[in-house]
């Protein structure tokens, strides 16, 4: 049981591999990462006045939110398209094993990517907790890819997948406290963006840097993030098996 | 729970269904794969020949019936399963930005085969295949036929007992089809049992020790090409060509013992009502109408006959069918 569970999880780790090889690491998708946030940041507050440390944990959570979730989009359809998908189904691996390596890939993505943008910035931003703000960076990654694999799971292509998943995103960033805070925003507003999971990854980035450290709220926004991947991962594979059989 | 059926045939299929929402695409259908044997799948497109190889190979679950694969239940054992076999899909389903010994070590990983042995497995393998010159590049840089060979050698990595090939020379030129066939009689003669579904009549003929002609989901027939062929000796050909086709064909219409009369060209091809008839009648309706006859020949009947007979599909329509769903 134990030796089939690590072999599981090695099987993961090798699509993991892969993926980050042909999908993720390649150029256009590099910049893509890296210059969306902080072209949509700069799109929002030229001419206004915002706080560098508001700026960094926002900027770090697009980081994770677009660097996991945005290629993840593109690795399912165009491997169901491309028939890749079939080759990976007559392999003796769980559809759990598959969807985890998959998310596996965006998750050290969207790490990488945080982690850029958080070395860029830390110099000129006080950070009040480097291990609290590390934690969110991973728990955001892991959420995030889930959630882009979620996004795609219904699509068996490219051109269907996309326009959807941009959507969803670009109006989950200007609703969950990443360029206003949720304080400024109407109440309306306000309860659509506790409704999101992005609204806890940030939070959390914005306790771990700037305070006040409030744990509670901390392991309150990592766990509702945690049940979302939990909730995110079951539907995916549901939906996958659905489509499989 | 572990299914382990004492079969000595390499597959046994019984009652097998497969109900996509409210299309039945496989239905009911039964038969069994001797080991070492190379079992042909025949039938146009749409057929459940793809969905066939898909249930037999742990891919999708079947909706009823049951299938084992060397003992093994494709339904309760499906990693088991496909630890034996390999399957080769009628696409190719490779990485094209991987190279080939990428693709093929990914496929050895998935299987879980130690290091040492799948650096030496696909070594082996890429020299079998001519193509380890090539292993540094890309998939994208190949051929359709060699494409074809490194998804055949990535369905050998973890050493099957059993090969499914999809339409294994579809779409491929004359002697990157000779190269793949000679391959799988290769295989076979080192003891692999192959299932092959082709749209090819004469690749089945060819190749097969026995063929299922499916339709519509259901199996019609199963037997050696050689016994196929003789459901059609009924129809007794005879192609004759003369000096002159002009005014002929009315008059060959109304010979005794022909049935149809069908121009190819400048031959003509009679269907005769009996077997076995002599030939004197032909002769004598050349002397009377001053022909000369050039060429005569009867003919024996081949797979396609017996596989137009029982289908009602002619081959030419599953190819342009095929062609179709290709462009689509």
């Amino acid at each position: 049981m134990v030796k089939r569970f690590f072999k599981d999880i090695i099987k993961a780790i090798y699509i993991a591999e892969k993926d980050l090889k042909i999908y993720f690491f390649k150029a256009p998708n590099l910049i893509f990462g890296i210059f969306l946030p902080v072209v949509l940041y700069l799109a929002y507050s030229l001419g206004r006045s915002v706080e560098l440390t508001f700026i960094i944990p926002s900027l770090v959570a697009m980081a994770a939110f677009f660097g996991a979730g945005a290629i993840q989009s593109v690795s399912l359809p165009l491997e169901r398209r491309t028939g890749t998908f079939k080759m990976l189904l007559a392999a003796p691996i769980k559809i759990s094993t598959l969807i985890f390596g998959k998310i596996l890939a965006g998750f050290f993505y969207g790490i990488i990517l945080s982690l850029i943008y958080f070395a860029i910035m830390l110099p000129f931003s006080p950070l009040l907790n480097f291990y609290m703000f590390f934690l969110g960076i991973l728990i955001s990654s892991l959420l995030f890819s889930a959630f882009g694999l979620l996004l795609s799971v219904p699509f068996r292509d490219i051109p269907q997948a996309m326009p959807p998943a941009t959507v969803v995103r670009i109006a989950m960033v200007f609703i969950c406290g990443v360029f206003t805070p949720l304080e400024s925003m109407p109440i309306t507003l306000q309860t659509v963006a506790y409704l999101l999971p992005l609204t806890y990854s940030v939070d959390a980035l914005h306790i771990a840097m700037n305070g006040p450290l409030n744990i509670q709220m901390f392991i309150i926004d990592l766990g509702v993030q945690i049940l979302y991947f939990i909730v995110f991962l079951i539907i995916i594979i549901k939906v996958l098996k659905k489509i499989i059989e | 729970m572990t299914h382990i059926y004492t079969s000595e045939n390499a597959i046994d299929v019984l009652n097998l269904t497969k109900y996509y929402g409210d299309l039945l695409a496989v239905d009911h259908i039964n038969f069994n794969i001797r080991k070492a044997e190379i079992f042909g799948f025949l039938g146009p497109n749409g057929a459940g020949k793809t969905t066939t190889i898909h249930m037999l190979t742990g891919i999708i679950k079947p909706t009823s019936g049951s299938a084992t694969i060397s003992g093994f239940d494709v339904t309760h054992n499906p990693f088991k399963v496909k630890g034996l076999v390999g399957v080769v899909p009628e696409d190719s389903f490779l990485y094209e930005e991987m190279t080939a010994w990428d693709n093929i070590l990914f496929t050895a990983k998935l299987h879980s085969i130690p290091k040492e042995k799948r650096l030496r497995l696909a070594r082996e393998l890429l020299e079998y295949f001519d193509l380890y010159e090539r292993r540094k590049d890309r998939i994208s840089t190949f051929s359709r036929g060699m494409k074809r060979r490194i998804m055949i050698a990535s369905a050998l990595i973890h050493e099957p007992k059993i090969l499914f090939l999809d339409e294994p020379t579809a779409g491929l030129d004359v002697q990157s089809s000779r190269q793949i066939r000679d391959i799988i009689r290769d295989l076979n003669k080192n003891g692999t049992t192959v299932f092959l579904t082709t749209h090819y009549i004469e690749e089945a003929d060819q190749l097969c020790n026995r063929i299922a002609i499916i339709k519509d989901g259901k199996i019609i027939t199963i037997d050696t090409p050689k016994n196929l062929k003789t459901i059609t000796q009924a129809k007794n050909l005879i192609e004759i060509s003369f000096d002159r086709t002009k005014n002929i064909h009315n008059d060959l219409k109304m010979l005794d013992h022909v049935r149809e009369v069908v121009i190819l060209e400048n031959k003509f091809r009679l269907y005769l009502e009996k077997p076995f008839l002599p030939l004197n009648f032909i002769f004598d309706f050349a002397k009377k109408n001053q022909l000369k006859i050039l060429s005569i020949n009867t003919l024996k009947p081949t797979l396609e006959d017996a596989f137009v007979k029982l289908t009602g599909l002619h081959t030419k329509d599953m190819a342009i069918e095929k062609e179709h769903i290709k462009r689509d």
